[in-house]
């Protein structure tokens, strides 16, 4: 069950890091890009520049030594032979022609004395007249005027071709005067080899110019990428709220003059944060010391004012009917007064995150009746609830969000007000519907709000304005939510959510006393569970 | 606690800081026709409290010299008459530590005459006797018409708090009560009682009725539900 889920996790994760690597690289990519780029340029250019001089330079020897070769050669071998040579001493001539150093096969024509060409070869096989090209031929043959610059009617001209992927150099000459006409050619394979291995040389030397750029790149990126990748780290912590995030600067660039700037950032930040923090946590307690102290005279006040009271309700003629009236306010504002009370304070401990739940496993429908029943609510109030429904809450918490709830509906809204609760899976949900005119829309958002009051015309309610938020809070720390709305048929619907067992969020060391009461070891709960 | 004191006017000593809140509850709680001594400091309570004998202490928490919860721990080691504590905060961690210190009950401030009064009362119904039977549940013995528990025929020495909820637990012996329950039988609390108030009390009780407290065989916990009193197998 949990492997699967494990497994595209791990695979989520990966390519969230894959993306997070290619968006953050981006810079990373274009400097090993650049870097790529200068080195390809500079060794394609340096390498192509040194082939081409050494291809040149090797060629050209070649040539010069094999060209001087054959022309001393038909000047000692073809010019000394007679005018008509025949088949036999031409063929003889070519295969010493072809013996010098250079080896390269020789073609000689001449016509003999029966006008008849003979040809005299040094290898037959592998050179004929077909094998030199038809252009060299001509220009070997074509006699030139003899002028001031050109004191010869025959040159000796030369062509690179190739035959069979293989490359040769050809050339041809005349004997001037009638004499026969030489071809030779020779192969250029050992130094075309050489050039290979050369280009070969250059070419792994420009790859491992690049391979060397890009490492490089990544060293530089690196050195670069490292501070703005620290800095993007802490700029996050800082948002997380940490505020106590620095960064280590070092060296003078203009990274670390930004690293410098972030610790400034950070620490005036922090220090705004403590301050305000500060001036909250000390008007928070203001307001809880104050409501604090306004308790002992309030104790006080209220002890007497019961008996005030009492005094009034007891046989008629004991008070002053000039005086009850001054009784009378004075005993119903110290109530107000001592609810405010309690209301702030309730508020003050929810401020402060110091409010417990108290639970206990009760029957829904009976908290309810008894809630209507202690504020004489029962004819106001329709009920639809099944007893048996059990929940594990504070009562005293449940307690004060119904009794803000049906207040606030029977107030604004009038009686008949209902009260409808089920349970929705492992939620308990309690609404309560009341015939009034319902929440104007502008207020609707406000409701929960301290003190909010809908209009300033409105009179005072005889609420404290903390009622609903209290309510909320409430529900809050049991897990739950209440929310306020419109019914379609008119009137306002405030629903209270609550989880069936309280005990589960939030707040484990009060899970375990609201759970089996602080007198209770787990042990002890365990052990009677087996023996029931 | 004998019979015909129950039905004169219970005495209270009241012990209090606050020159109003002192004077103001002495004159509610006289007015509600108790006889009230009162004292300003815990020191001056537990000397009062040795030449008065009263029925009930109404304990404040917040006192100078040492605190209403000094003052509860000091009494529970030799008395077993009813505290109700008098908190001016609501706070939790206090309720606990007052209830852990022996206190039978508490009120939070700004309280009202009438209430503590209900509470007074209440307290003080625990002692009264109602049947004339006995039970016994292993060494336990309990003794309805004298109300006294003896345990391997000692006297145990339980506050009327305590008493009553064995006395309760010991009428359906085998059935869990809810925390509910026990505060409307014991307490007389409404449906708002604080389920604190039996834990503290089933744990002190199982201090002196159980062989090992920490695993109890008499007094059981019934998980989700409440207590139950059984007889040791």
């Amino acid at each position: 069950m949990t492997k699967p889920q494990d497994k595209l996790r791990g695979w989520a994760a990966a390519r969230r890091t894959v993306l997070a690597g290619l968006r953050f690289t981006s810079l990373r990519l274009r400097l090993v890009v650049v870097f790529g780029l200068v080195a390809l340029t500079a060794a394609v250019s340096a390498s192509g520049i040194a082939y081409w001089l050494n291809r040149e330079a090797v060629l050209t020897r070649t040539q010069d030594a094999v060209l001087g070769d054959f022309q001393q050669a038909m000047q000692t071998r073809a010019s000394t032979l007679r005018q008509h040579p025949s088949q036999g001493e031409l063929q003889r001539a070519a295969g010493q022609m072809a013996n010098s150093s250079q080896r390269f096969s020789v073609l000689l024509i001449a016509e003999d004395a029966n006008g008849r060409t003979v040809r005299g070869n040094s290898d037959l096989d592998t050179f004929t007249l077909e094998d030199v090209p038809r252009s060299l031929r001509k220009a070997v043959n074509k006699e030139q005027k003899i002028t001031s610059n050109n004191k010869y009617a025959y040159h000796l001209y030369w062509q690179r071709t190739v035959q069979g992927d293989k490359p040769y150099l050809v050339g041809g000459a005349k004997v001037i005067g009638g004499g026969p006409t030489g071809y030779m050619r020779k192969s250029l394979e050992p130094e075309a080899k050489d050039l290979n291995s050369l280009a070969w040389s250059l070419g792994i030397a420009t790859g491992l110019a690049l391979i060397g750029s890009a490492l490089l790149a990544q060293a530089a990126a690196t050195t670069v990428l490292k501070p703005v990748h620290r800095l993007g780290t802490a700029a996050r912590r800082l948002g997380e709220g940490k505020l106590d995030t620095r960064l280590r600067v070092s060296g003078t660039d203009e990274l670390a003059d930004l690293s410098r700037t972030f610790n400034r950032t950070a620490e005036a930040l922090e220090k705004r944060v403590a301050d305000m923090s500060a001036r909250d946590e000390a008007s928070r307690r203001f307001v809880a010391d104050m409501s604090h102290e306004l308790r002992t005279p309030l104790t006080a006040i209220t002890a007497v004012t019961e008996v005030l009271e009492e005094e009034l309700d007891a046989e008629t003629g004991s008070v002053d009917p000039m005086i009850e009236p001054a009784v009378r306010l004075v005993v119903s504002e110290t109530r107000r007064l001592n609810n405010l009370v309690e209301n702030l304070m309730e508020v003050t401990r929810f401020d402060a995150g110091t409010a417990r739940l108290v639970s206990d496993t009760v029957d829904i429908a009976d908290q309810i009746t008894a809630c209507i029943d202690a504020r004489a609510w029962l004819d106001a109030v329709e009920l639809d609830a099944r007893r048996g429904i059990m929940a594990h809450v504070d009562p005293r918490r449940l307690d004060v969000i119904l009794a803000n709830l049906i207040g606030n509906a029977l107030k604004h809204g009038g009686s008949p007000v209902r009260v409808c609760v089920r349970e929705e899976r492992a939620d308990l949900v309690i609404e309560v519907q009341d015939h009034g005119p319902g929440i104007p829309e502008e207020v609707l958002p406000h409701v929960f709000d301290r003190f909010y009051k809908a209009s300033a015309s409105r009179p005072r309610s005889e609420g404290s304005g903390l009622g609903l938020s209290i309510a909320l809070e409430n529900a809050h720390i049991h897990g739950g939510e209440i929310t306020a709305a419109n019914s379609p048929e008119g009137g306002a619907v405030f629903t209270l959510r609550l989880p069936l067992d309280a005990s589960e969020p939030k707040d484990p060391e009060n899970t375990g006393s609201a759970d089996t009461g602080p007198a209770d070891t787990g042990s002890d709960a365990g052990r009677t569970e087996g023996g029931v | 606690m004998s019979w015909d004191r129950m039905t004169s006017v219970p005495s209270l000593l009241l012990i209090e800081d606050d020159d109003a809140i002192r004077t103001a509850l002495e004159l509610s709680l006289t007015r509600q026709g108790h006889r009230v001594a009162t004292a300003a400091t815990g020191e001056d309570g537990l000397k009062l409290l040795r030449e008065q004998r009263p029925d009930l202490i109404v304990l404040d928490v917040m006192l100078p010299g040492i605190d209403g919860f000094e003052v509860c721990r000091r009494i529970r080691r030799t008395d077993q008459l009813p505290i109700i504590l008098l908190t001016a905060r609501s706070d939790d961690i206090d309720v606990v530590v007052g209830l852990e210190s022996g206190a039978d009950d508490y009120v939070v401030k700004p309280v009202q005459g009438r209430v503590l009064d209900a509470r007074i009362r209440a307290v003080l119904r625990r002692g009264e006797r109602e049947a004339n039977d006995s039970a016994t549940f292993g060494s336990l013995v309990i003794d309805r018409a004298a109300m006294t528990v003896t345990k391997n025929g000692e006297d145990l020495q339980l506050t009327p708090t305590e008493l009553r909820l064995l006395l309760e637990l010991s009428r359906r012996p085998g059935q869990a009560l809810s925390r509910q329950q026990l505060l409307r039988l014991v307490w007389e609390h409404d449906y708002l009682g604080d389920s604190r108030l039996v834990d503290a009390c089933v744990q002190r009780l199982r201090a002196k009725v159980e062989d090992v407290p920490s695993s109890p065989t008499l007094i059981r916990t019934v998980r989700g539900v409440g207590y139950r009193l059984d007889s040791p197998q």
